[in-house]
């Protein structure tokens, strides 16, 4: 039985694919702490809460290769996203999920042994803790062994986005085992010292990093309280952390900009009834922005809405969370730098690209950024859309277009084959193209698509 | 045997921190129910204290 290549780290077990499901592999040795998870009803609250992942056990251990421990079938998900495609208030969301398992934990007397994003999915509008083997019994007068690994993975990203910028989410990729302390105090401002949780959690934190080691043994006088304690100051500290508020060019597109009402209308119009005529479960909407094309599929399609723009991100997840809609996942994902694999020999975490697959891709006024904005081939725009989905409602900006007309302002025009000739042409050798209109009164064309 | 499964490095110096966190923070809870107190002695309201809220809705 091969390990999946992420999970090499707890010898608790370990989680594996088989025939297409992922399972989870329990060690005997850690069996006894799985026993209280399930017998303390620690398992149950935490599942009908939602905050925890499902499983039931599988019998039959020698089917896959085991003579001991146990076997879990956990409930499935469809797609695996990763911090660094968080948007801020994600990110806030999981890191409550953990103090909040961490806390509920602590009164069924177990204890979270780490704290990181990894163990967070975001399933049905709502984060979700995925590790099951997390959960270990508390032994009175230990303090709480992932405190640090809670600061540096939660805490960090948190501040930086908060004192600093919203993309420095991305730092994540460079450091997905936390973002070390030493990195954080030279980032964050000086003034963050001033912030008494800050100033506690991080920038004492730091000057200790170099400390010497303890002896071992003499940790047994950190009472329960003191935990509880702990545990909820971090918690009262998260829930007033707010993102740092940038202006950026995709704040209100479609409000402010000149396209207006009739555009939208008319393009909405067209969306639905291109969409109508394909076969799917699932959307991948690309340049989603505030997700007004992502809102228009109903709670029984899955649809995955990526933009470039945290703002637009973290907005659209206020939104779904409110309105309690459960089909829509918003990433930040950049398409010029998406997020690659990584992690021990590469394998730990997938890229994006090789994650992202789904019935239908929808690129809605995107195609002029990356041909226009970042010299992306029209035939690398099909060659990299192919792959990702059967389906494809996809819109072509022309140079007439106002839009167009300000991202060749300040540049020289090199882009001789950017036409709407050559863009059938292209996509007509990869695509079936079914269907082509003009979008209201503009030049823009909507088409919609199948792959050969 | 519960060293077992410690497998990430809780870092140096992370006890004594802790200790010196719950202390801070326990002086400032204390002063946040206290003035809670006062507050709902005179409006009336009852106050949810802050220890008294539980964090798993």
């Amino acid at each position: 039985m091969q390990p999946h290549p992420a999970s090499y780290r707890d010898t608790s077990g370990f989680i594996f694919k088989q025939d297409g499901l992922v399972y989870r592999y329990v060690h005997p040795a850690y069996e006894m702490h799985y026993a209280k998870l399930m017998d303390s009803g620690l398992y149950d609250e935490l599942v009908k809460k939602g905050k925890l992942i499902a499983h039931s056990e599988i019998a039959g251990l020698t089917t896959f290769g085991f003579t001991e421990g146990k076997v879990l079938l956990p409930e499935q998900l469809p797609f695996i996203s990763y911090p660094y495609e968080w948007s801020f208030d994600m990110w806030k969301d999981a890191a409550l999920l953990t103090l909040q398992v961490a806390s509920a934990s602590l009164k069924k007397d177990m204890i979270l042994k780490d704290a990181t994003p990894f163990n967070i999915q975001f399933y049905k509008g709502k984060p979700v803790f995925i590790d099951t083997l997390s959960f270990e019994n508390y032994e009175a007068g230990k303090p709480w062994i992932a405190y640090r690994q809670f600061c540096e993975c939660f805490l960090g990203p948190l501040l930086l986005m908060h004192y600093c910028h919203p993309d420095t989410n991305k730092l994540f990729t460079v450091y997905p085992n936390g973002i070390p302390m030493e990195v954080l105090v030279s980032l964050l401002p000086k003034r963050s010292k001033w912030n008494m949780n800050t100033f506690l959690h991080i920038h004492l934190q730091a000057k200790f990093s170099g400390a010497k080691k303890q002896k071992p043994g003499t940790e047994n006088n950190f009472s329960k309280q003191k935990l509880e304690l702990l545990l909820k100051g971090l918690d009262n500290f998260v829930q007033k952390l707010s993102l740092k508020r940038v202006k950026t060019t995709w704040d209100n597109y479609y409000t402010d900009t000149i396209l207006g009402d009739d555009y939208l209308a008319a393009k909405t119009a067209l969306v639905k009834s291109f969409i109508s005529q394909a076969d799917f479960e699932n959307v991948i909407d690309l340049g989603a922005n505030d997700g007004h094309f992502s809102r228009l599929f109903d709670e029984g399609k899955t649809v995955i809405a990526t933009d470039a723009d945290h703002n637009c991100i973290n907005e659209l997840y206020l939104n779904i969370k409110k309105e309690g809609r459960s089909n829509i996942l918003p990433l930040v994902y950049n398409l010029t730098t998406p997020s690659p694999a990584i992690g021990w020999a590469n394998t730990e975490r997938e890229s994006i690209s090789t994650r992202l697959k789904a019935d239908l891709v929808m690129a809605l006024a995107l195609v002029h950024h990356l041909a226009i904005a970042n010299n992306v081939p029209l035939v690398l725009i099909a060659d990299w859309l192919q792959p990702m989905g059967d389906w494809l409602v996809i819109e072509f900006v022309p140079k007439s277009d106002e839009k167009v007309k300000l991202l060749l302002q300040n540049r020289k025009d090199i882009f001789d084959d950017y036409t709407l000739e050559n863009f059938r042409e292209v996509f007509g050798k990869k695509y079936q193209l079914i269907k082509e209109e003009k979008v209201g009164n503009t030049n823009r064309v909507l088409f919609l698509m199948k792959r050969n | 045997m519960h060293f077992y499964f410690l497998y990430i490095d809780p870092g140096s110096g992370s006890y004594i921190l802790q200790m010196i966190i719950a202390a801070v923070l326990g002086v400032s809870f204390f002063f946040k129910n206290f003035w809670l107190s006062i507050k709902a002695f005179f409006t009336g309201k009852k106050v949810k204290k802050e220890d008294e809220k539980d964090s798993v809705e």
